[in-house]
């Protein structure tokens, strides 16, 4: 069972991405779970579910610290018992700091046999300057991308050449070793690279 | 010294006064299946029934001695009253706290303070717990309560993506909201005392340096945090969770009869930069060590935290309902052999 965390500031396209890759994942013969802070938000009728097999769980959202985290573990220790996912894709809360996600994950993994996975942190190219300048902003940006192993560029379609570069720029200064990856779900740019990335990558056993 | 009830013990503690020992107790959430289920209480229901939250509360020292009863539980009371919606989660298995669906909120003009605040939303029911709690357990335990900070509630009724820009671009307007949830929150407390509560926790989480810097921290949350502490009811607690350690001076000078801090706070550092005389709560991970923990690594754990300079041991957060019987028996054998 590979846990994967699809982490990053709010209204950076984490829903929209994890719907895209799970069925990428899927669709490549994997059982995949999705772990969502809000199944109410997530864009994943019964039909969708059925006909790629995926199950989806609520965990909660609002406080980011330990209702989640409970939730979280029994949540993974539910799976592990019952579905018996291949894959499973943790979306926390956009203020969720990546590594205590981790963490936190990682807690049960000899019962339940858990390896991690990358951890992805979405970066919003349209909104470069804003996520890493605004003081009641920057922090939190920071540490999340500081915490990836793979950083995805994200809505490189809405942002020109240069702006998407100056991104990557930005995003390499504060992480010397992430993957960056240019992502675009609208016209699936970046997908494949990903979802290889997520099933093949393991980061801690 | 004669031998002092738990509530007398925390009481004189949070006063600074001398007690035999330091109290077991939390002023956060802890309620556990273990007592949830010897009193067959669904989870998803003790959030919405006054009886069932005070029995659930009283369960926590009945069972295991520990020395408090604090309601409520979750962290979504004044969210609802402000005019949020909730999810219950009835219809989801397994245990998920109460979490705010729809927020209420844009602008400051959007928040308002019912004028019949003891009937908002499940305030009743958190003021029915306390008076229950204080018919049952009289003056043998002391009892608690909890309200959100200005900003962390501002998270709860306002989008979180916008708070934290508008914060930045049009700070008077983040500031306006801030005092208008301080006053509310002021008023909370005062209902809450008027019930019966003996001390009270301002939870502030969202100032945490995990995802606000010391100088925003200082600028946009400090000042509301100092007038909410100057006019609410005492003994007064100041929790952050998270990283505080760059933030644990400016909390302190918040005022509050004492401060708690969870894991991620170096407790020996901050009991250096406090000062013997502070009132330092903290911070056994209650995850790791008390959820996912072996009995036999609590004890040490939690004497780990009296050690490095906690006054009390408190846990960084609220309790797991899914903490062992013999876990909890474990934290108070230990703590009990101070």
């Amino acid at each position: 069972m590979k846990i994967v965390q699809i982490a990053g500031y709010l209204g950076s396209g984490k829903t929209t991405l994890i719907i895209a890759l799970s069925r990428k994942v899927a669709e490549a013969g994997m059982k995949v779970a999705i772990l969502v802070n809000d199944v109410g938000a997530v864009p994943v009728d019964g039909k969708v579910i059925e006909e790629y097999g995926l199950t989806v769980k609520d965990i909660g959202g609002g406080c980011i610290c330990c209702q989640v985290a409970g939730t979280m573990i029994r949540t993974l220790e539910t799976l592990a018992k019952g579905p018996k996912p291949e894959m499973i894709i943790i979306e926390p809360t956009g203020i969720a700091v990546p590594e205590s996600i981790r963490q936190t994950v990682m807690m049960n993994a000899g019962k339940t046999g858990a390896v991690l996975g990358p951890t992805i942190v979405l970066f919003d190219t349209t909104r470069t300057d804003k996520l890493l300048t605004y003081d009641t902003l920057k922090r939190l940006v920071t540490t999340q991308i500081r915490d990836a192993d793979i950083v995805a560029l994200s809505k490189v379609d809405l942002s020109s050449a240069d702006a998407t570069d100056h991104a990557e720029r930005a995003v390499r200064e504060l992480n010397q070793t992430a993957k960056i990856i240019r992502l675009s779900t609208v016209t699936g740019e970046g997908l494949a690279v990903l979802a290889d990335q997520m099933r093949e990558v393991t980061v801690q056993a | 010294m004669t031998t002092m009830t738990a509530r007398e013990r925390v009481m004189k503690f949070l006063k600074g006064e001398k007690v035999d020992r330091p109290p077991i107790f939390s002023g956060m959430g802890n309620v556990i299946k273990p007592v949830l289920d010897k009193n067959n209480i669904v989870f998803s229901r003790v959030h919405r029934d006054s009886e069932l939250m005070a029995k659930a509360a009283a369960g926590m020292y009945r069972e295991f001695g520990y020395e408090c009863a604090v309601v409520p539980f979750d962290l979504g009371v004044e969210a609802e009253a402000l005019g949020a919606k909730m999810n219950y989660y009835d219809e989801v298995e397994g245990l998920l706290y109460p979490t705010v669906k729809e927020k209420s909120v844009v602008s400051v003009e959007d928040v308002k303070i019912p004028a019949d605040l003891k009937n908002a939303g499940r305030i009743p029911i958190v003021i029915g717990a306390i008076k229950a709690l204080r018919r049952e357990l009289g003056d043998e335990v002391a009892i608690g309560t909890y309200v959100l900070g200005p900003f962390t509630l501002a998270g709860q009724v306002k989008e979180l993506d916008q708070l934290f820009e508008e914060s930045f671009l049009e700070p008077e307007k983040t500031a306006k909201l801030l005092e208008t949830l301080s006053e509310f929150i002021i008023q909370v407390f005062k209902v809450y005392q008027e019930a019966g509560a003996d001390y009270f926790t301002l939870r502030e989480m969202g100032g945490t340096s995990d995802v606000m810097s010391p100088k925003s921290f200082k600028s946009l949350i400090k000042p509301h945090l100092i007038r909410i502490i100057s006019e609410m009811p005492r003994p007064s607690i100041l929790h952050i969770c998270g990283d505080t350690n760059s933030i644990i001076g400016d909390m302190a000078e918040c005022g509050a009869d004492a401060v708690s801090v969870d894991q991620k706070n170096c407790i020996t550092d901050t009991r250096q930069k406090l000062g013997q005389g502070a009132i330092i709560l903290g911070n056994f991970d209650p995850i790791k060590i008390l959820h996912k923990g072996n009995a036999n690594d609590v004890g040490p754990a939690v004497l780990d935290a009296l050690k490095g300079g906690a006054s009390a041991v408190w846990p960084g957060c609220d309790l797991w309902p899914e903490v062992p019987s013999e876990n909890m028996e474990a934290l108070m054998k230990a703590l009990k052999s101070v």
